[in-house]
């Protein structure tokens, strides 16, 4: 199978010193790569080049094939629509939880449409797709839907940032720490919510520094130490038997961040 | 009633809506130049950025009778604006009111639109927005500091008097009614003639309308709660 998202031999920083160096990774339809590391290994920067928010200082990312930085501005936009991200950050407008979910497919429809349903919202109660009660659903939060979103709690903003990123149903998933200061409970819903993408078939991707979790839901996992890609391979084969010796000692928590 | 002495009712309206169409539209010039200049010195990065910033808010403490002075000077015969021929017309007091307003409004909006997190502009744009979607959400979050900075800028127009005195001329048609007379430069004139009563009165109206105004803003903000559908 092909991979939906590839980075190659990505290098990318500040002057003083790379925080990415000779990066490469991909994921692939229906599997979960994790990619682990300590804070501060350039998981972020990993994450935000992936979505295409920084063109990398040098190497290559691939959508299904194709290099994202050669092709036309309309293009990558199209293809950047083809991914959803979640963040470490409290990340949700001051809207319903309803407006946030809608989010991502408001801003996919025509401007025509866009000005009618401002207007019509001013009316009425706007009419919701299924698509945001599906994605609300997903992370248990469909009876929240008219809720405000700034009156959640961390780990109900978290569940429903992950239900804006899957409403518009993307083909890739980035999630950047999602679960990182969430209790046991929410991140329990959280990687149910990634199990349930994969199984349909997105290509998920997620950035943690908790080797349990990778471990729990990955197939497979990257290990970042220092901005460069020390592991790669199936999640059992890297814990299990880690080729590099930083890694076993980092799985067996004799390295400690 | 409240000593208005020889103060008749055309009279009064007819200040009070010079007042009122001028600072509007004073406003609504700022707010259609300053709310774009807020969205690109806070979206772009430029060389000098700090430097256009700070004179931004150098321009919220401008002299209003220098401001007055300059004005008058570009729209005098041989000024640049000249040929306009707009001096002592209610048109040279928006220019001179949008010249003082507009620092305010744009400052005020400015760290409005700052103080919204980039988590925010991250999330939109990685929910498949593009650079116009960001900036919309952006004036969105910041809804509530810019209805401040119209506010802020509609109260430093209103109660100006230096600039529309040098500019406008504070001129009234022999019928008795107002070309550029203003509700703060008819109080001078009272003033000035020792009709205090007259001056208080109108004074009153002057600070009827700011509250007005701000009811208005606050009604707007009351009306669109954080969780307001778009």
């Amino acid at each position: 199978m092909t991979d939906s998202i590839v980075a190659t031999d990505i290098t990318h920083g500040f002057e003083n010193g790379a925080i990415l160096e000779d990066v490469s990774l991909g994921v692939e339809p229906g599997e979960i790569l994790a990619v682990v590391g300590p804070s501060g290994t350039g998981k972020t920067t990993l994450f935000r080049l992936l979505a295409m928010f920084d063109r990398p200082d040098s190497g290559v990312i691939e959508f299904d094939g194709d290099d994202v930085w050669s092709m036309s501005d309309a293009r990558r936009l199209e293809v950047r629509r083809r991914i959803g991200m979640g963040f470490q950050n409290r990340s949700l407008f001051s809207a319903s939880v309803a407006d946030n979910v809608a989010y991502g497919l408001r801003v996919r429809r025509s401007w025509k449409t866009r000005v009618a349903s401002a207007v019509s919202g001013l009316l009425g109660p706007a009419d919701y797709d299924e698509a945001v009660t599906a994605a609300l659903e997903t992370v248990g939060m469909a009876d929240k839907a008219s809720r405000d979103a700034g009156s959640l709690s961390a780990g109900e903003a978290q569940r429903v940032a992950i239900a804006r990123a899957l409403a518009p149903d993307p083909d890739v998933l980035l999630l950047d720490e999602p679960t990182s200061n969430l209790d046991p409970r929410n991140t329990a819903v959280i990687e149910a919510a990634m199990r349930a993408a994969r199984d349909r078939g997105i290509a998920v991707a997620l950035a943690t520094h908790d080797m349990q979790q990778a471990r729990r839901v990955s197939d497979r996992t990257a290990v970042l130490l220092d901005g460069t890609c020390i592991e790669s391979g199936a999640t059992d084969r890297v814990f299990e038997s880690p080729t590099d010796d930083r890694v076993r000692q980092f799985v067996e928590g004799k390295l400690v961040y | 009633m409240f000593g208005l002495g020889d103060l008749n009712l055309t009279y009064l309206v007819s200040i009070t809506l010079v007042s009122l169409y001028v600072s509007t539209a004073a406003v609504l010039v700022s707010a259609t130049l300053g709310l774009p200049m807020a969205l690109a010195v806070s979206f772009r990065d430029f060389r000098g950025k700090a430097v256009v910033t700070s004179i931004i808010s150098t321009g919220m403490g401008f002299p209003s009778v220098v401001v007055g002075l300059l004005v008058l000077l570009a729209l005098s015969r041989s000024g640049p604006l000249g040929e306009f021929e707009l001096l002592f017309t209610p048109e040279a007091m928006i220019l001179s009111q949008t010249v003082l307003a507009l620092p305010v409004l744009v400052s005020v909006a400015l760290s409005a639109i700052q103080s919204v997190p980039q988590d925010l502009r991250d999330a939109a744009f990685a929910s498949g927005g593009t650079s116009t979607d960001v900036a919309l959400l952006v004036v969105r979050e910041a809804r509530y500091g810019i209805v401040t900075a119209l506010l802020a800028a509609y109260g430093r127009a209103i109660s100006e008097v230096g600039s529309v005195l040098i500019v406008g001329g504070n001129i009234v048609f022999s019928d008795g009614t107002s070309f550029t007379r203003t509700l703060t430069t008819a109080i001078t004139v009272e003033a000035r003639k020792g009709n205090i009563e007259t001056g208080i009165a109108l004074g009153g109206i002057l600070l009827a309308l700011v509250l007005a105004v701000n009811a208005l803003g606050a009604r707007f903000r009351d009306r669109t709660p954080s969780g307001g559908r778009r």
